[in-house]
């Protein structure tokens, strides 16, 4: 069959009908329920135009256009009897031959024999037929539906079939012909349906083409950049004269995904609310409502608000009001917060940190906070340093963040400023959980740094102590989050503490009963591990990592300084060649004792060992210079100048000699020179570019 | 404009019509409608059921002396349990509250995440918050487990928050200001107990003496348990729940107890559960003997 003949132009719309899919989990599952199904296209040799996504609240859905009509033809090889059973002495053919052929349906004549590693044995090649493009389908999907991984699943029928929420419905579509299919007792149908309240709940779709527009009459927009779009253009027509919506992405996202037929509103509140904090305002807004901030040029909190209803529009501007309803009700709880909290300074509320418990092993906030005191001062003397670690705390015992979790830290912060602290005291209190995750800022001020360190190593240290280690499925006290915040704070602001100072400055003001050496190693342990991981995030090779945690971590804005240097000159032809050079020395010295002592240059006989002593020499103080400077790119070069003097050595001089006197101070040598660069990276761990996957 | 009184009775009316129990509410004090037994014990097991009834929910910490226009001691739930789940329960929902009158085409509604957990049940199930123009009105819930124990076939829970929608209906700002019927507020008819309670259990209680209470159900729930008894025994577990929540409005409870204190009554809860499906299906047993 030629290849033109075969392209007929299919087309298969499939849509999943569910109830209400949790916002934030719509974009990953349709993302792999499209790359699930292109695989398996793909596996199935199935040839395929691109593949469109939709989706809506209650809908997964794709568009696939160019789809080929069948799987290609085949070809099987049938193995029979082994050459020596298939024929006698005279070559002819056996019984057992004759009856494989007429099983397969071929002449005894069309048989030939294959090799294969047991022997020669008789076979014959079966054309096999590509299934349908249909067959393929009802094949694929279910495989491609289940494997969509959602986090968290439910029961709702007595089959045990789980599923983020109940499957409702589901259209499938081949070339507008219904396809025969049938998943977890959904029958496959040409119906979907639209919105909830403005649409018809069943419309037929006849041909794949009118599906978009069919649902777009039913106020159903399934294109998820129509709905981002929509968003967008109404936004900025409702946003009242010279002003605009303080940037909110996340937020974005989840509205275009909450929404069927999203169409944005602007309400507003009461002006006198605007006394609040704005981080209050934002968040009641944001977190309970799902409302946009409006800000002015200076990213002042004004007194509107924008959110995305689910429906066609408000003539009436009941749907406002209601909203706006809502909203004075939560910020009446805020502002009766703010008002009553503050009659009582921080200060005050150090002791009522007695009654609130961090961990059930670990003591109350009030001791915490005596840790951490003791950690800061280990530090830094200065004062206001301690005052922040004293009070950062006290919010907890405050009914706003009672009310709002989410703002602990910035309260405390909010509330030392009334209470008339320094800058540098309630800055730091108010960033002291910064970063919550790798994408938020690190505390912005040299104190806020200090506590957030202090404040994260505590919990890690404290929680391996009495064995609340993360594993794979639990990490109740997000310790990975804290470790990875810790490290990130350590890297922004290029912090050079040892990891392991560090670790023994907070284990010191754990009980003794939790100061076992196992426990520290095991956190170092855990915090290597975040390096590695936020390492790798900001794109350091996995070899580049483990050559440079193969050495001690003294600092980790220091490792990351090695990495980089490291990763920049990898690929450097003289660097790769010393690399391969340098397994060669550590195999060598591996198996060797040394009696370390000073190379001698009367037993150093050869001239190419002679050359690579002076070359050592010569480049050993500039390396010094270079790794005190920090400067380890330059370090780096100035080793990698080795490599001549190294392979030469390598080609002419035997290291292993008889002769003890000489082999002893060959490996010195060796020796010497890998200290060079141990103090940057084990470089044996580096990969050569073909090795890598 | 509908009353407070009047919403009540059409929602009933209407799940009445659509083939449920109508139950009265439980007589032990509760902190929500899913504890009532007509909840807890009839989504274990096998056996189909439909009920709905009110439920006056008792939250000590919510108490506000009748000041805060949307807090209260207690406040009423209206609670509709469908088992199983019908495919289309959502719509079931959905014209309850157009029977309402409530023109939910010119509203904005949505279906949000929210996962329901109750921990001293040792239950919890997926579902979500139904919002009207930003208001939650009701938790809709698929029940997943129970007592501890997983739940099939899936139970439909829904808890409609009758203060939230008689607010909305009659758009006022404050509960207190809801018509009750036609002579008298909500306010007229609960400020007192508002206040009181809230002094109650914010002021006065006993702490010495709820202790005690609390270690005396506990104890009695047990040996209900052990006499085969498992209903009274669940009354003594509500009982333990409603004395814990007094204490911790009371703020007499550390964090460090309160762990444990759950523990206690999830614990009872557990095993309670366990007995009721254990008797439940020896019952089963002898009759299809």
């Amino acid at each position: 069959m030629s290849k033109s003949k075969k392209k007929k132009k299919n087309k298969f719309l499939f849509e999943l009908g569910l109830e209400e899919i949790p916002a934030d989990m719509i974009s990953p599952a349709l993302r792999q329920m499209c790359q699930g199904f292109e695989k398996r296209l793909e596996e199935a040799c199935i040839d395929h135009g691109s593949i469109r996504p939709f989706a809506s609240p209650r809908r997964l859905a794709f568009l696939v256009e160019d789809l080929l009509d069948h799987q290609p033809e085949r070809e099987e090889v049938v193995l029979g009897p082994s050459q020596s059973v298939a024929y006698d002495e005279q070559k002819k053919p056996t019984r057992a031959v004759e009856g494989f052929a007429r099983k397969g349906g071929v002449a005894v004549a069309d048989l030939e024999l294959v090799e294969t590693p047991k022997g020669n044995y008789v076979a014959y090649r079966k054309k096999i037929p590509g299934k349908s493009l249909s067959e393929v389908l009802q094949e694929v999907l279910p495989q491609v539906l289940t494997s969509i991984y959602w986090p968290k699943n439910m029961y709702w029928r007595e089959s045990r079939f789980r599923f983020i929420r109940p499957l409702r419905w589901c259209l499938a579509l081949l070339n507008d012909e219904v396809l025969p299919f049938e998943f977890e007792g959904l029958k496959a149908g040409n119906t979907t349906r639209g919105h909830r309240l403005l649409g018809e709940p069943e419309i037929k779709v006849l041909r794949v083409d009118d599906y978009l527009d069919q649902l777009r009459q039913n106020y159903v927009l399934a294109d998820i950049e129509e709905r981002r779009a929509k968003i967008a253009a109404e936004m900025k027509e409702v946003t009242p004269k010279g002003l605009h919506i303080s940037s909110d992405p996340h937020l974005l996202e989840t509205v275009v995904h909450l929404n069927e037929y999203p169409t944005v509103i602007c309400g507003s509140f009461s002006e006198g609310f605007l006394k609040l904090p704005q981080e209050v305002l934002t968040t009641v807004m944001r977190h309970h409502q799902k409302y946009f901030s409006v800000v002015n040029e200076a990213e002042e909190i004004q007194s509107y608000f924008l959110t995305v209803i689910n429906t066609s529009g408000d003539p009436e501007g009941k749907i406002q009001k209601g909203h706006e309803k809502v909203l004075r009700a939560r910020l009446e709880d805020s502002a009766f917060f703010w008002k009553a909290d503050r009659k009582k300074r921080l200060e005050e509320r150090v002791e009522d940190l007695d009654l609130i418990l961090f961990q059930e092993k670990l003591g109350t906030y009030r001791a915490k906070t005596e840790r951490l005191r003791t950690f800061c001062s280990g530090l830094s003397e200065d004062p206001h340093l301690d005052t922040a670690a004293l009070l950062c705390k006290t919010d907890l015992t405050s009914d706003m963040v009672r009310e709002f979790s989410g703002l602990q830290g910035v309260m405390g912060g909010l509330y030392a400023r009334e209470d008339g602290y320094p800058e540098e005291v309630w800055k730091a209190i108010y960033e002291h959980y910064q970063p919550v995750s790798l994408e938020d800022a690190s505390p912005s001020t040299p104190l806020g740094a200090l506590l957030s360190i202090a404040d994260k190593l505590d919990t890690v240290v404290g929680c391996f102590a009495i064995d609340i280690v993360p594993t794979g499925s639990s990490d109740p006290f997000a310790l990975r989050r804290q470790a990875q915040g810790l490290v990130k704070v350590l890297l922004d602001h290029q912090l050079d503490y040892s990891l392991s100072h560090l670790v023994e400055l907070a284990q010191k003001n754990f009980p003794a009963e939790t100061k076992d050496k196992k426990v520290s190693e095991q956190v170092l342990n855990f915090l290597k591990g975040r390096v590695r991981y936020i390492f790798q995030e900001k794109g350091i090779p996995y070899d580049v990592l483990n050559a440079v945690l193969a050495v001690e971590i003294r600092g980790v804005y220091d490792a990351y300084q090695r990495a980089q240097s490291l990763a920049g000159i990898r690929t450097d032809k003289d660097f790769e060649a010393l690399a391969i050079a340098y397994k060669r020395t550590k195999n060598i010295l591996s198996k060797q004792s040394i009696e370390l002592s000073a190379v001698s240059q009367e037993n150093l006989i050869d001239p190419e060992e002679r050359a690579l002593f002076r070359a050592y020499t010569d480049i050993k103080p500039k390396v010094d210079n270079n790794l005190e400077t920090g400067d380890y790119v330059a370090a780096l070069k100035q080793i990698a100048g080795l490599r001549k003097t190294v392979d030469q050595f390598f080609d002419k001089v035997l290291v292993m000699t008889k002769e003890e006197k000489l082999r002893q101070n060959r490996l010195r040598l060796l020796h010497d020179i890998s200290q060079l660069f141990l103090r940057i990276a084990d470089i044996s761990e580096i990969v050569q570019e073909e090795n890598q996957g | 404009m509908k009353t407070f009184q009047e919403i009540t009775h059409h929602l009933l009316e209407y799940w009445m019509h659509y083939g449920c129990i109508i139950q009265q509410p439980y007589d032990i004090e509760v902190g929500a409608g899913t504890m009532h037994p007509e909840t807890f014990f009839r989504v274990l097991g096998s056996q189909p059921y439909k009920v709905a009834y009110v439920q006056p929910s008792r939250r000590p910490a919510d108490g506000r002396y009748g000041e805060n226009p949307n807090r209260v001691y207690r406040h009423y739930q209206l609670q509709v349990i469908l088992k199983p789940s019908p495919d289309d329960v959502q719509d079931i929902y959905l014209e309850s509250l157009r029977k309402l009158g409530i023109p939910l085409e010119q509203h904005d509604l949505r279906f949000e995440e929210d996962n329901w957990e109750a921990p001293t049940l040792g239950a919890w199930g997926i579902g979500w918050q139904v919002l009207l123009d930003g208001m939650e009105i009701t938790q809709f819930t698929y029940f997943q487990q129970t007592g501890g124990l997983d739940l099939m076939p899936i139970s439909v829970e829904l808890t409609y928050g009758l203060e939230r929608i008689a607010t909305f209906l009659a758009d006022k700002e404050s509960v207190f200001d809801l018509p009750w019927n036609r002579e008298l507020t909500y306010g007229q008819v609960k400020q007192r107990e508002e206040y009181e309670f809230s002094k109650y259990s914010f002021e006065v209680a006993d702490i010495g003496m709820l202790f005690e209470l609390f270690d005396l159900y506990e104890k009695e729930s047990l040996r209900c348990l052990e006499e085969d008894c498992v209903l009274p025994a669940y009354d003594y577990c509500l009982k333990c729940s409603h004395t814990f929540n007094l204490l911790d409005s009371r703020g007499a409870i550390s964090v460090t107890q309160r762990v444990g204190i759950i523990g206690r009554v999830r614990s009872l809860a557990l095993k309670i559960a366990k007995q009721y499906v254990q008797k439940q299906e020896e019952k089963e047993e002898q009759i299809s003997v």
